[in-house]
């Protein structure tokens, strides 16, 4: 039997987990035509990844619109540069899909380097651009020359596969970026990484740093919350990358590992089982027995403080029925161990873009009679949150207010959340949200008003009180209450 | 205007924004977007973030093989797939820049499925030309209002009704207010596009798959045979929809200005009187002896106070007007919309004002120098330009992403003027 049976062709992208219908489920494809699929575009997938890049230039190459529904959504916070908050785009009009776009890019480019200075800009190609076929290449090679900065092509166009795609196109582009740089000096010291897939959304970095910097590790480039472009170019000299968003930068972590033999491993902030274990994979790369005992250090110390704070939000909301809705599949999966830190358990769980490994994983970590969900769209989720009793939705804006005409409690968990949830004091928020939401007095709230029971007694007509007749031998008051 | 080859924080959206608004005010409808996923998901997310509802926009996912082959066999699986699980009662199908550089002949892939879908056979799905590198959301708004009332309107029996065409995007506590109105006239009207109730729904029990609400389609039919049209919020967007049903069946038609402010208000509530033939009834001239009275209280703190207003340029037009009647200086009068009739006609509200079209917010900070702006109002994506030179900024339009209650934020009547003025005279009090 299907699980939720509404388009034709989405039956491989459902499965629950111990039901009669056996993993893999089908992922990692083209979203199908008309099924309001909760996934953006290859450009959405470039434009997140890098947007965080906080003093480079982001040049949308298309019409307005793609820069209009871009500009400054994402929650990622900075500690300086604020360019990356502005939207710049070439605005193409009918004329430059006639003619071409290359010469106004050319032109924009040139203007807004010399209005702005910004160290490098990264030129977004959006639909448009791949079927006119304006040289992108070309134009920023040149643009690059004349202004002395790296103006990098990203090759987003729309159409060209989905958000996934796009997360290559970033990490590409972050390639050309990183060891670009010119005289700089070696980083001193040893002990240095990378964090890939850390966007600082809501300040989340400013949350971890601190304790690598406890334990003696420099952070050289967060890739790429917070972050400046010369971070990024002197990433290459790393000794470790950390991955936390697997789904966005493995690929960057792959490439440079080939490239400059840096040995990447995967971890995840979020969680406290994850947070320490993030720390103890740090400082067991490192190997030094000072460092090993200083983040055992701080994981029992953290961990000491923040139990009181754990311990009643898990009080208020251990056994309620959680559903996680996530674009990239690393979230998803810490947010299962998360949610069972406070005593919660997942009855539904997809991602946007989750790959066959992935899914594997989840359908590990899950309990029986879970759903798990590839690609999915409103109405899929609108019949699975009912289905499954979710009591709350972790999700996205798209998602927010599908769960709120539920009357189903919501976290965001996606880019413009405002809260910090990683690291150990994220947690405790985490908890907080989770917690104040579920036990809103908003739910308890009666939908429907209960009529007046004595709507006759001032002008006594027999019949005036309609649910007193249409029931024929119920009892009044039995009707008005139930 | 601004001889830039970049645009710097944009001050408009895209032609498919403006067809979903008008879109989801008919009733049943479900808008489909031909092009890539991308798009119906950033707009969803845009108007998600606006109205705090949820917003389906459905898309034919176009790919790289659709994007050279054609996107004929995305377009009609995404049709039966959006009949099959959302059963609307019309379909709005935008293009995009891609389907429109792809070339596809939306109308004719219509026509096709139609004939080989038994479900779409009698269903309306109604095309609309909207590359986004053609014009802004107001362009792609009177577009498909005009498209729709193209597809439909056909029965010119007449019924002496009274079309109100909403002719420039405001918010459903405006359309709202506007419905009243007419119901309180006793007057028998179709007003379209109604987003009164689809995006501002209530919590209800039950939670369809496309929000009640909406004008009705056999409305829509009718409006060939009504005895008249207004369109409201019409000063300077062409009201296209109106004066195609007076070309095509002799329906005579009114363009009037959004009715913010007391002349604008007056000037839509004397249009009904001498449409229906009735009295304005007694509760707005008591409204509109309350609004006067609250003019009067606020005039001096407000005394030649000077307001950037930007915007969409039909509300932009409105609120300035406004502004004028009790003495403040809209100093400069901005919109995304490229239309040298928008600079025509701020001039008349405002003879010494900055106006500026076309343009983006880099302009219009550019602008703002030097001309001693005390208070913004506009969008919140003037929220940058805000925060930066220090100036207060009222939120009114799309988008409103970092306040609550855009769908309920009244503008347009007697009291919506009220409540813009009172916002505006607190907010100026709280920043001194």
């Amino acid at each position: 039997m299907a699980l939720v049976k509404i388009f034709e062709g989405r039956e491989e992208h459902i499965r629950q987990k111990g039901g009669d219908r056996d993993l893999p489920l089908a992922c990692n494809n083209d979203s199908l035509a008309g099924a309001v699929s909760q996934r953006a575009c290859v450009y959405s997938g470039a434009r997140v990844v890098l947007n965080p890049v906080t003093d480079a230039l982001h040049l949308v190459h298309g019409p307005i619109g793609c820069a209009s529904y871009t500009w400054d959504i994402r929650g990622s916070s900075t500690s300086g540069p604020d360019l990356y908050k502005s939207s710049f785009s070439t605005d193409m009009k009918e004329i430059d899909v006639i003619f071409g776009g290359e010469k106004k890019l050319a032109l924009a480019l040139r203007e807004l380097a010399s209005r702005y200075h910004p160290p490098a800009v990264f030129v977004y190609s959006t639909c448009i651009v791949g079927v006119i076929g304006d040289d992108l290449g070309m134009v920023c090679r040149a643009a690059s020359e004349e202004l002395k900065i790296p103006v990098i092509p990203v090759r987003s166009e729309g159409f060209k596969g989905n958000k996934k795609e796009g997360y290559k196109a970033a990490c590409n582009a972050l390639m050309e970026l990183i060891g670009s740089g010119s005289g700089d000096a070696p980083n001193k010291s040893p002990c240095t990484i990378n964090l890939l897939g850390e966007y600082n959304v809501a300040g989340d970095l400013w949350s971890i740093k601190p304790y690598f910097e406890e334990m003696g590790i420099n952070v050289a480039a967060s890739l790429t919350g917070d972050s400046r472009v010369s971070e990024i170019q002197r990433a290459h000299l790393a000794r470790l990358n950390l991955v936390q968003c697997s789904g966005s930068m493995t690929f960057l972590a792959k490439r440079m590992e080939e490239k400059y033999g840096i040995p990447y491993q995967r971890i995840s902030f979020f969680g406290i089982e994850d947070m320490s274990s993030a720390l103890r994979t740090a400082a067991g790369f490192f190997d030094r027995p000072e460092m090993t005992s200083k983040a055992e250090a701080i994981i029992s110390r953290e961990v000491a403080r923040i139990k009181p704070q754990i311990e009643h939000h898990r009080s208020r909301v251990a056994g309620r029925l959680a559903a996680i809705y996530m674009g990239g599949a690393a979230k998803a999966v810490s947010l299962v161990k998360a949610f069972r830190e406070i005593g919660m358990e997942v009855v539904i769980i997809g991602t946007q873009t989750g790959d066959r490994d992935d899914y594997k994983k989840i359908s590990y970590l899950v309990r029986d009679g879970t759903v798990i969900i590839d690609d999915a769209n409103p109405l899929e989720l609108k019949e699975l949150l009912v289905r499954q009793k979710a009591d709350l939705l972790v999700a996205g804006v798209k998602e927010r207010f599908l769960a709120y005409k539920l009357g189903i409690a919501f976290c965001d968990f996606n880019h413009d959340r405002t809260t910090t949830f990683e690291g150990y004091n994220g947690m405790v928020n985490f908890g907080r949200e989770v917690d104040l939401t579920i036990n809103s007095p908003v739910w308890r709230l009666p939908r429907e008003r209960k009529p007046a029971l004595n709507r006759s007694a001032g002008m006594p007509t027999e019949g005036s009180c309609p649910k007193a007749t249409t029931g024929g031998n119920v009892n009044v008051e039995e009707l008005c209450n139930s | 205007m601004s001889k830039s080859y970049a645009t710097v924080n944009p001050c408009s959206m895209c032609m498919p924004m403006g067809m979903v608004l008008a879109f989801r005010g008919i009733e049943g409808a479900m808008p489909f977007f031909h092009g890539s996923q991308g798009c119906s998901t950033y707009m969803r997310l845009y108007l998600a973030h606006h109205f705090r509802e949820p917003i389906d926009i459905a898309s034919s996912a176009l790919s790289e093989k659709g994007a050279v082959y054609g996107g004929s066999a995305n377009l009609k699986q995404g049709l039966k797939n959006v009949i099959h699980g959302y059963s609307p009662k019309v379909i709005g199908v935008a293009t995009t820049c891609l389907a429109e550089t792809i070339g596809d002949d939306v109308q004719s892939i219509i026509r096709e499925f139609q004939q080989e879908e038994p479900s779409a056979r009698d269903l309306p799905i109604i095309s609309v030309s909207t590359p986004s590198y053609a014009g802004s959301h107001e362009q792609g708004y009177g577009e498909a209002i005009k498209s729709i009332v193209q597809a439909l309107a056909s029965d010119c029996r007449p019924n002496g009704r009274q079309n109100v065409i909403i002719g420039s995007v405001i918010s459903p506590a405006d359309v709202r207010y506007i419905k009243d109105m007419l119901e309180r006239f006793g007057c028998d009207y179709v007003l379209m596009p109604d987003i009164s109730e689809t995006f501002d729904a209530p919590l209800a029990a039950d939670f369809p798959k496309i929000a009640l609400g909406g004008t009705h389609l056999s409305k829509v039919r009718e409006m060939a045979g009504s005895k008249g049209t207004i369109t409201i919020g019409g000063s300077i967007l062409k009201p296209e929809a109106g004066q195609w049903l007076e070309e095509r069946f002799s329906i005579p038609h009114t363009a009037l200005p959004l009715p913010i402010g007391l002349e604008n208000t007056d000037l839509m509530v004397s249009k009904l009187e001498e449409a229906t033939g009735l009295d304005m009834p007694e509760r707005y001239e008591t409204q509109r002896g309350r609004l006067l009275d609250a003019m009067v209280d606020v005039h001096k703190p407000l005394a030649n106070v000077r307001v950037a207003v930007f915007g969409d340029s039909e509300l932009v037009l409105g609120l300035s007007r406004l502004l004028t009647e009790v003495g403040m200086d809209p100093c400069l009068m901005a919109t995304g919309l490229n239309s040298p009739a928008f600079a025509k006609e701020a001039g008349g509200i405002s003879p010494g004002s900055r106006a500026l079209y076309g343009v983006d917010f880099s302009d219009i900070q550019k602008e703002m120098a030097g001309l001693e702006v005390e208070l913004m109002i506009g969008p919140s994506t003037g929220r940058q330009i805000s925060q930066a030179e220090l100036i207060p900024l009222v939120r009114v339009g799309l988008p409103n992403h970092d306040r609550f209650g855009a769908s309920r934020q009244l503008v347009v009547g007697y009291e919506g003027a009220m409540r813009i003025l009172d916002t505006v005279a607190n907010t100026l009090i709280e920043s001194r």
